[in-house]
């Protein structure tokens, strides 16, 4: 009697497993920390769109692995006058939906960025207008010479669209339809939950390794990590430092930590006394303890940072910075006419690391004399608030999205930039001010380098902020992910993942 | 009864522009500016500007609401000031995720919370009586966040027998939230159950029925329990508005795409279109609801169906 109907159980079972086995490694599902807003790469530009917009968008240029900047879907360029770049495109490109793309898609893309206006039009004001020379050549003309032009054009909100996908679709592009150019095409989006993206087996460049990817939102930090572990996600971005300590040594786990492109800093109202006076801020520059914020808050996802760049950005110098030293901190308030300390205040909104930051912050500064007392303030109102020039120190981060010295200062601390833009210290320096300036017109690497170099140093000297961290990322992966490529900004392309 | 109902329903229109105008004031009125929210940190003044007049911010806030409510009779919510989808869209995507969840929840709730009441009142401070009522404050008391990571941590990492989080298609999503979710429900369904019934057992009705030699079953099943089911048909329509309006905490946990989720990130983004029309489905659904429940003690009740002519 032989147990034929075992056997055939048996058989069916194994090749359910193996189909199961084939399929589930075509799949690669991600979670990460929120849903995004839209999938329209001139819309809202939020991290959690922007990691599902890289997949199916693409640009004219490309960030490489050391953020060189690499050929996108123009295959080379040349500056052929001080405002003029020119653009060679890819010529074997095909949309998703089966349209060439061609220089025009390249002008109607940059004008849509620039009517809608997208929220990210900023970073093409310096494009004055875009040329079709032919199908395959375009002239980007600027308004006046501008040095990042092609750090800009890197990022993923300068995306080329379809202009017939676009008018098509109407409201719904960028949530029912996004056509671009990228190795995923977008299949489906349900809100809330997950979008899934397909393989484009048209891609004109190295085709993606998985046939399906799936990105999924997980807000709780926690519960993200726990996917991760019982493989009901292959990558989950944002491992948090606790579920970081957790899961470090977890057997079937790697956990990736990479730098940013993020710094976090305390602001002094440098128009406010007693901070209008430099020994002032440098003193409270020497009080403050970076390494036990970095070991304690960050639990070592994060680096101290000497000067106010990310160490990627290009030109970031390797500044040494203020080290731990009160009592030179001491010295320096009295010779400023503080001896006994003064008592002053911190704001924060409600963010837990910048809570603990201002807690610390508080004991160390104690420590010299200074009384600080702490403000949390809501998010809603924190940056109306601080651009308004009511505080007298404050925490905040700042992301330089383009690799780029310039955006990662002028706003910063140019004299133009008070307020919203991003000058919340209103700190004014003549000198930088013509510093930042001419960075962003100096055509040669070298002097430009040079340029912000100098710039560095005297933000660092005049202290304008309480200098804190670099902040790191740790993405966590099943130990069967190959070829995971962090990028810095946070938009990590995954069309190199394969699942073994 | 018809007449009833439409009554009901046409009393709605001012309710909801009421709720429409008091939601609005207090989005403007409080601070924080959205496209200012929208660009962060760094936030070039003409790109706010540009950003402000093309979501219609500079308009003084009157026209704002008129603009808005002119719209919304002919069914028209507007668009995020975010997604740029419109509004109902937005919500008919994640609504069915909410309805899901609250069905759910509130179902546990009656199947277990209905019985254990009515068995605590048929032997009351017996021992099961004693743990049930014991068991319901505990229910009662577990914070949300903690019960559902601590169902996560057993069922999915433990027992590796339940998903850990999303609707991802399959009941087995739904069971952990739904779980998470309809455990104060259940405690207070049971314990409104059992005093409900314990209240009309002392009726002079039911002693009646006992006297006249009744078997105790059909004393419980046939003539209290109608009764005292009046209140907790209340306590069951409250609950299930409140759930439809999405339960935040659990759909954070769980990553459930539900509408508590969306509304708090509307909130926090101060995305007028999107919190207002939210708001109004919310006030829609609590109103419906209560005017089913009412409905139903009809039913329940001959007594009352003469209020409803």
């Amino acid at each position: 009697m032989f147990k034929k109907s075992w056997f055939v159980v048996l058989l069916v079972l194994a090749v359910a497993f193996a189909g199961v086995g084939v399929v589930g490694a075509q799949t690669l599902t991600v979670a990460q920390g929120a849903d995004p807003v839209t999938l329209d790469p001139h819309g809202q530009n939020d991290q959690p769109s922007a990691r599902v917009r890289v997949q199916i968008f693409e640009t004219l240029v490309n960030h490489g692995p050391n953020l060189e900047i690499i050929p996108g879907l123009a295959k080379s360029w040349e500056q052929i006058d001080d405002v003029t770049w020119e653009f060679k495109l890819e010529e074997n490109v095909k949309f998703h939906n089966g349209d060439g793309f061609t220089a025009a898609d390249v002008k109607y893309s940059f004008e849509r960025i620039k009517e809608l206006p997208s929220p990210a039009a900023f970073l093409i004001d310096s494009v004055k207008e875009v040329v079709v020379v032919d199908p395959y050549t375009v002239h980007i003309v600027l308004n006046e010479p501008f040095a990042p032009i092609l750090a800009h054009l890197a990022h993923p909100s300068n995306a080329i669209v379809n202009r017939r996908s676009v008018e098509e679709a109407g409201d719904g592009f960028g949530s029912l339809v996004a056509v671009g150019t990228g190795p995923f095409v977008f299949e489906d989006w349900v809100s809330g939950s997950h979008v899934t993206l397909s393989r484009n087996e048209q891609y004109w460049g190295e085709p993606a390794k998985v046939e399906t990817l799936v990105i999924r939102g997980i807000p709780e930090n926690t519960v993200r990590a726990i996917e991760l572990e019982t493989g009901g996600v292959d990558i989950a971005y944002n491992i948090d430092p606790t579920d970081e300590f957790r899961l470090t040594g977890t057997p079937g786990l790697i956990l990736d930590k990479s730098q940013t492109l993020s710094t976090s800093y305390i602001g002094f109202n440098v128009q406010k006394e007693p901070f209008d006076d430099v020994r002032v801020r440098q003193a409270i520059n020497y009080a403050l303890d970076v390494e036990a914020v970095v070991d304690y808050i960050y639990t070592g996802q994060a680096a101290p940072a000497g000067g106010p760049l990310a160490p990627l950005v290009w030109g970031a110098l390797d500044v040494e910075g203020y080290e731990f030293n009160p009592e030179k901190a001491k010295a320096l308030l009295a010779e400023a006419g503080y001896p006994d300390g003064f008592k002053t205040t911190i704001w924060t909104n409600d963010n837990p690391l910048r809570m603990q930051i201002a807690e610390m912050f508080q004991a160390d500064l104690a420590e010299i004399g200074v009384d600080v007392e702490v403000l949390i303030v809501p998010w809603a109102t924190y940056l109306a608030d601080t651009a308004a020039g009511k505080h007298d120190m404050f925490i905040l981060g700042w992301v330089t999205v383009t690799a780029d010295p310039d955006y990662g200062l002028y706003a910063l601390f140019h004299s133009s930039q008070f307020g919203d833009p991003g000058n919340r210290s209103f700190y004014a320096n003549e000198r930088v001010d013509e510093l930042l300036d001419l960075g962003r017109v100096e055509a040669d690497p070298d002097k430009r380098a040079a340029i912000y170099a100098e710039a560095q140093e005297y933000i660092v000297a005049e202290a304008p902020w309480a200098f804190l961290i670099a902040t790191m990322e740790v993405n966590g992966m099943r130990d069967n992910v190959e070829g995971f490529m962090a990028h810095p900004a946070g938009h990590h392309k995954l069309s190199t993942v394969s699942k073994k | 009864m018809w007449r009833y109902i439409i009554r009901r329903l046409l009393s709605l229109i001012p309710v909801l522009i009421g709720i429409s105008l008091f939601v609005f004031l207090l989005m403007h009125l409080t601070p924080g500016d959205p496209a200012q929210l929208m660009l962060g940190e760094g936030a070039p003044a003409h790109q706010l500007e540009a950003l402000r007049e093309s979501m219609g911010l500079n308009e003084p806030w009157h026209i704002q609401y008129i603009n808005w409510l002119k719209n919304a009779i002919r069914l028209d919510f507007g668009h995020s000031l975010r997604s740029k989808k419109a509004v109902a869209t937005e919500i008919l995507d994640r609504l069915p995720a909410t309805a899901e969840l609250a069905i759910a929840a509130v179902s546990i709730a009656v199947l277990i919370g209905v019985p254990v009441g009515i068995l605590s009142a048929s032997k009351p401070n017996s021992t099961f009586d004693n743990i049930a009522m014991v068991g319901a404050l505990t229910g009662v008391g577990m914070p949300a966040f903690w019960q559902g990571i601590m169902l996560i941590l057993l069922f999915s990492v433990t027992f590796q027998l339940l998903p850990s989080s999303g609707r991802l298609g399959g009941w087995q999503y739904l069971v952990l939230p739904a779980v998470t979710l309809g455990t104060a429900a259940t405690a207070s369904i049971a314990r409104l159950t059992r005093s409900a019934m314990l209240d009309v057992l002392q009726q002079d009705y039911v002693r009646t029925a006992r006297a006249k030699g009744l078997r105790s079953r059909r004393v419980v099943y046939r003539h209290a329990l109608r009764n005292a089911l009046i209140p907790v048909v209340t306590m069951i329509g409250l609950q299930f508005g409140g759930l439809m309006s999405g339960a935040v905490l659990t759909e954070t946990i769980f990553a459930w795409p539900g509408i508590g989720r969306m509304l708090v990130e509307a909130i926090n983004n101060k995305d007028f279109p999107l919190v207002q029309g939210t708001i109004m489905t919310f006030a829609l659904t609590y109103a419906l609801v209560n005017l089913l429940v009412d409905v139903l003690y009809a039913f329940l009740d001959p007594r009352l169906r003469t209020t409803y002519e």
